[in-house]
């Protein structure tokens, strides 16, 4: 295949393994990149008053540092990367449940890395830090408005990552494999999904509130309307404390799987393992407030989170200890991954002590926003999961690339990981008990040990840049000295080690035996003379290759670079780069063309049976996941919005409230749109495709119809809006007021949006529908978009009770 | 070679944490668990002894668990067959569910007690309102009615509490963290919102203040020091600074110096007795008493005063005073030594431990 062919061939795939590469590349890129950023920071800290980095350009490459390793190297690499080259092999399956979504996400992601990356191209990377802390992140110039496009488009990625997942675990296993018989990496990777799935509104609704505080001036945190800045840090927690879950929770399960293999043991106390690590998935929404110690909360509230901080250490250890009973009275054999594993474990411990510790309240007080917070949070991330994102690289190079590496350089890298973060980071545990605050590019000399300490820790940092040459010599070394890898190198005991290394597009051309005694079916059939069945390949179909999915998330990072430029109209630095709306105009045009013309391809050229684990089809189940997504989004903001109203900071105007017979008038089109959907969907399965089609106009221009009466409803709110703001200095009902319409229009125009999201994806069915590409048995995209409008429909009789009646 | 490592860890860890212990050499120590300074840090101490105890307890254990792992259990080719296939242990895993449960119930409870005991408010505290600017700190006395900005001057030995917000309660700033290394902890500064900590500080000194929420191009250049000195000595300090009007000079340079800074520096400033300023700017009325300059950046002297007054964005990226490139350098030493000019007559808090 030549270079270009091969290029063409990776950008119209949808093949798990190639989508699992874009994600484990583009991830691992990220790290090595925002390593040496981290170089650069600590060059920069080496000495007292250094002028390498100083000032904005310090907080520019810290802000990339730290943005770049949470949501472009520790969050997908196992996550998505793994997951998605890994997951559908241990479950003996040929794909994963939505292939194009699935291909569509990951162009995403990478296209997000992309936008985040553009902004240096326009005056400069965001300097909020990771955390984007409003009202900060309103006063900054435009690194933030891409860095927020970038958030939210990221965050859809991982929405449509997560419900593929979940849809395939649940619908796609080999048959016989029960739930209590995947392997640990597959629970893990479950588990993350459905975390992600909770979660990721927070970051969303944070993201998406900045955002439009900058392009619009609409915030329910600005203290002028007495909104409040706090409620972003609760948005943003609420998220970004999960999160620390979805960055350890899969490379646990790297551990689990490797500790098995090169103990040439079961994992101890499997089930233990499972209950573990749903128990940190759901204990871990219960803490984010620890972050937030210092903001002056009340004391109760406080120590709630105290509580499930201390109590979330629990499964926690119960991991680990797991993770020690599998390799004990094992036949420990060094490789590589094991290695990283057992660096893994004594770092992590050090994190989870240090963790505990900063629940202790009145020492958190102490050390917030110290380096004592920065050696916690890198013992966990770094040389917690980071190292095991190291021990999943070596452990499935094999299978990955074919290729065997070598031992020696993996090694050396090992040693001076581990060394070099040791010195890098314990002397950063003394800097926080010496008083040193994080984030700041310079200090002063003469403060007992600053200088000592700062400068061992660099010394750390260029030993770990040396560490990372011998991973580069690694990987170098393993294409140049081309060892072909055998199908299981090390023994391994789940399926993805049954099949070629690297496996054959279509992963499998056997049929497994159906009984699985446990979660190591290689070892229990070998144990019991089992023997897969060979298939003939050719009777194999995937599904077709399709460049739309590319195109689409083309569209969206142009959509994304033309919104980032649009003018600021809020309270940000003027933004409005000249040709803002071109790449806008463009952008969309090309979302939607491409977003019809992937609909209009059917996903097999073949026609195929699927069979599925629950009976209902992959897009039904991705779909249902998906909206607990948007279940939450709205949640969450509406939690805002209630707070807001109940602690009397936002009070609707007396005689300014938007009408409710308009909205009345509108729930009727809208609940409506819901049945004339429901009946086309009916007729559909029954084949009577006039009808059908005649139902589904229907529905779309009902939701048109309503839509347009919400834009009107707009144009007269917004004026008594910017009354209300005017006033807001002089007036404390103004001030109320304002602060109501703003989340009224946030909320209520984002179930706008959701309309027309919704209303595409009828359209979407409706094109397919005219173009006969759909039918009883086919049903594209209907059932998705079905199901999605009816929550459009359900949200809206909330919005209706908590913003037209109450 | 994994064993001969661990030895090493363990060594180097054991190294920093005797390093931490204040020594007397290397410049002034940051010790936020400085026992003398007040109850809030023996407080935290009396925490982490339990925490530092059990960690010490899990460290241990399971290090030597690894350790002993490493050790026995590693593959030396001269084995027969796999290992035991065991699947898990039911009573261990219970053993290690309930234990680490008891011990984080135990020290939430600890936590939860302090907590009780660090949030009842002390009758009687003296109230300072503390603001947070972009990129320096304001300080209103207000049951005095006492307006110093970069430098905090307190009793020893009398409760105080801090009203601490971002901006001034109508122009609002972004969120800042305050915190005096070495004597209570931080707490944020929210524009729109009032957060509040107190702490009675215990013994005479300078204190390292600091911010500790990222908020821009200085975030580490926004320091202020603390003086903690006798009751007698603050009494001197609060009353000079409540009667405090600027006088009107006599000296040439002094007449010339406040001739330009009528032109100059009136419109932002605050001098009591001469301009108003605005309060978003730092107030200047005891700049003579101050021992740094630039938000607790540099020493007060001419040195650094001269080059801030004339550039201090060159000083200090981010900050919102303009540089003043027209004014020649007789200009500048004029401005500064009217601004030395002002203090409260009779205290010298340079006479503290300078750092």
């Amino acid at each position: 295949m030549g270079f270009w062919a091969a290029v063409w061939d990776l950008l119209t795939t949808s093949d798990h393994k190639k989508v699992g590469m874009i994600y484990l590349v583009t991830s691992f890129v990220a790290f090595g990149l925002s390593g040496l950023m981290a170089v650069a920071i600590r060059w920069q800290l080496a000495g007292p008053e250094r002028q390498f980095l100083v000032g904005d350009a310090y907080n520019q490459v810290l802000t990339l540092h730290g943005a770049t390793m949470l949501f472009f190297f520790i969050i997908p690499a196992g996550l998505s990367g793994f997951g998605n080259f890994i997951l559908p092999l241990m479950l003996g399956e040929r794909d994963v449940a939505l292939p194009r979504i699935n291909a569509f996400a990951a162009w995403l992601f990478v296209f997000s890395a992309a936008l985040l990356y553009t902004s240096l191209f326009f005056g400069g990377a965001p300097d909020v830090g990771w955390t984007f802390y409003y009202p900060f992140s309103r006063t900054t110039g435009l690194g933030t408005d891409f860095f927020m496009m970038g958030v939210l488009l990221v965050g859809l990625s991982s929405l449509l990552g997560a419900a593929n997942f979940a849809a395939t675990v649940y619908n796609l296993r080999a048959k016989g494999m029960g739930l209590w018989k995947m392997p640990i990496f597959v629970w893990a990777i479950f588990a993350t999904s459905m975390l992600s799935l909770f979660a990721l509104a927070g970051i969303t609704a944070a993201s998406l509130t900045v955002l439009l505080s900058r392009k619009l001036g609409l915030s329910l945190f600005d203290p002028v309307i007495g909104g409040d800045p706090v409620l972003f840090q609760q948005f943003f927690w609420f998220y970004s404390h999960p999160a620390v879950y979805i960055m350890l929770l899969p490379y646990l399960g790297i551990a689990a799987e490797v500790s098995s293999t090169f103990a040439r043991k079961p994992v101890f106390g499997y089930r233990f393992m499972v209950f573990a690590l749903v128990g940190i998935a759901v204990v871990g929404f219960l803490v984010w407030a620890h972050h937030m110690f210092t903001v002056g909360e009340s004391l109760l509230f406080q120590l709630v989170f105290v509580f499930f901080t201390v109590l979330v250490a629990v499964p926690t250890g119960v991991k680990i200890f797991n993770l020690l009973g599998t390799l004990w009275g094992g036949q420990l054999d060094f490789k590589t991954p094991l290695l990283f594993v057992m660096g893994f474990m004594f770092n992590f411990l050090l994190g989870g002590i240090t963790g505990v510790m900063l629940a202790v309240v009145p020492f958190d007080y102490q050390v917030q926003d110290s380096y004592f917070v920065v050696a916690h949070f890198h013992n966990v991330l770094m040389a917690g999961s980071g190292f095991l994102a190291f021990a999943g690289l070596y452990y499935w190079w094999p299978k990955i690339t074919g290729r065997m590496y070598p031992e020696f350089w993996g090694k050396v890298h090992f040693w001076l990981f581990l060394v070099g973060y040791l010195i890098t980071f314990m002397p950063q545990y003394v800097l926080g008990f010496l008083g040193m605050p994080r984030r700041y590019y310079t200090y002063p000399d003469g403060l007992y040990l600053w200088n000592e300490l700062n400068f061992a820790s660099t010394v750390g940092a260029v030993i770990l840049a040396l560490g990372g040459i011998a991973w580069l010599i690694a990987m170098v070394q393993s294409f140049r000295q081309n060892v072909k890898a055998p199908d299981n190198p090390w023994g391994g005991y789940t399926l993805e080690w049954a099949t070629s290394s690297p496996p054959p597009s279509y992963n499998f051309a056997v049929q497994f035996p159906t009984v699985f005694k446990s979660e190591r079916p290689l070892y229990d059939w070998e144990k019991e003379g089992l023997k897969p069945t060979p298939v003939d390949p050719a009777t194999i179909h995937l599904p077709a290759p399709t460049v739309w999915p590319f195109m689409t998330a083309v569209g969206l990072l142009i959509t994304g670079i033309g919104i980032s430029l649009a003018p600021n109209l809020g309270n940000a630095p003027v933004g409005g780069v000249a040709g803002w709306g071109g790449w806008l105009a463009v952008g969309l045009v090309l979302f939607i063309y491409s977003l019809f013309q992937w609909a209009l391809r059917k996903e097999y050229d073949h026609p195929v049976v699927h069979h599925t684990v629950t009976g209902k089809s992959n897009a039904w189940v991705g779909m249902a996941w998906f909206i607990v997504s948007e279940i939450a989004l709205f949640g969450i903001l509406i939690a805002g919005y209630l707070y807001l109203r109940l602690t009397g900071a936002a009070v609707p105007p007396e005689d300014h409230r938007p009408a409710l017979w308009l909205a009345l008038l509108n729930t009727f089109f809208l609940v409506a749109s819901s049945f004339t959907v429901h009946y086309a969907h009916h007729d559909l399965r029954t084949n009577k495709f006039s009808p059908f089609k005649l139902g589904m106009l229907i529905s779309i221009l009902l939701g048109v119809v309503f839509f347009l009466f919400q834009i009107w409803e707009f144009a007269i709110a917004s004026g008594h809006y910017v009354e209300a703001l005017n006033a807001a200095g002089q007036s404390e009902a103004a001030q109320k007021a304002a602060l109501w319409f703003t989340a009224f229009f946030l909320i209520v125009g984002l179930h706008g949006a959701h309309v027309l999201i919704g209303g595409t994806g009828l359209a979407l069915a409706y094109a397919q529908g005219l173009a006969g590409k759909i039918d009883s048995h086919e049903q594209g995209t209907l059932e998705g978009s079905s199901m999605y409008w009816h929550l459009v429909d359900a949200v809206w009789l909330f919005i209706v009770t908590i913003f037209y009646i109450w | 070679m994994l064993q001969r490592s661990l030895g090493l860890i363990v060594l180097l860890l054991l190294g920093l944490v005797l390093a931490a212990e204040p020594g007397q050499a290397g410049g002034h120590t940051l010790n936020i668990l400085d026992r003398d300074a007040s109850a809030f840090n023996r407080e935290v101490r009396g925490l982490l002894v339990w925490v530092m105890g059990f960690a010490a307890l899990v460290f241990v254990v399971v290090t030597g668990a690894l350790v002993y792992v490493t050790v026995k259990f590693r593959r030396t080719g001269k084995e027969t067959g796999e290992p035991e296939q065991l699947h898990g242990n039911d009573r261990l895993e219970v053993a290690w569910t309930v234990i680490p449960t008891v011990i984080v119930l135990i020290i939430f409870g600890l936590t939860a007690q302090s907590m009780f005991k660090l949030d009842r408010p002390t009758p009687g505290a003296m109230v300072v309102e503390v603001r947070g600017w972009q990129f320096w700190w304001d300080f209103h006395y207000k049951d005095y009615g006492v307006r110093n900005s970069n430098e905090l001057i307190l009793p020893v030995g009398k409760p105080v509490r801090f009203e601490i917000t971002g901006g001034d309660g109508t122009n609002y700033d972004v969120i800042h963290s305050f915190r005096i290394a070495s004597m209570v902890g931080a707490r944020d500064a929210i524009p729109g919102v009032v957060t509040h900590i107190e702490v009675t500080p215990e013994k005479i000194g300078t204190y390292y203040g600091q911010c500790v929420e990222l908020c821009g191009a200085s975030h580490a250049n926004m320091r202020f020091r603390v003086k903690v000195v006798p009751q007698e000595e603050f009494d001197r300090w609060i009353e000079g600074a409540r009667a405090f009007q600027a006088a009107q000079p006599t000296d040439p340079t002094l007449v010339r110096g406040q001739e330009l800074y009528k032109q100059q520096c009136a419109g932002c400033h605050a001098l009591k007795g001469v301009s108003q300023g605005a309060p978003s700017n730092p107030d200047l009325t005891f700049f003579g008493n101050r021992t740094t300059v630039g938000a607790g950046m540099w020493p007060n002297v001419p040195e650094y005063l001269e080059p801030w007054i004339k550039n201090s964005p060159g000083m200090k990226p981010g900050v919102k005073m303009p540089a003043f490139p027209n004014l020649s350098d007789e200009d500048v030493k004029a401005i500064a030594a009217y601004l030395m000019s002002h203090k409260v007559e009779g205290l010298d808090f340079s006479k503290l431990e300078k750092f």
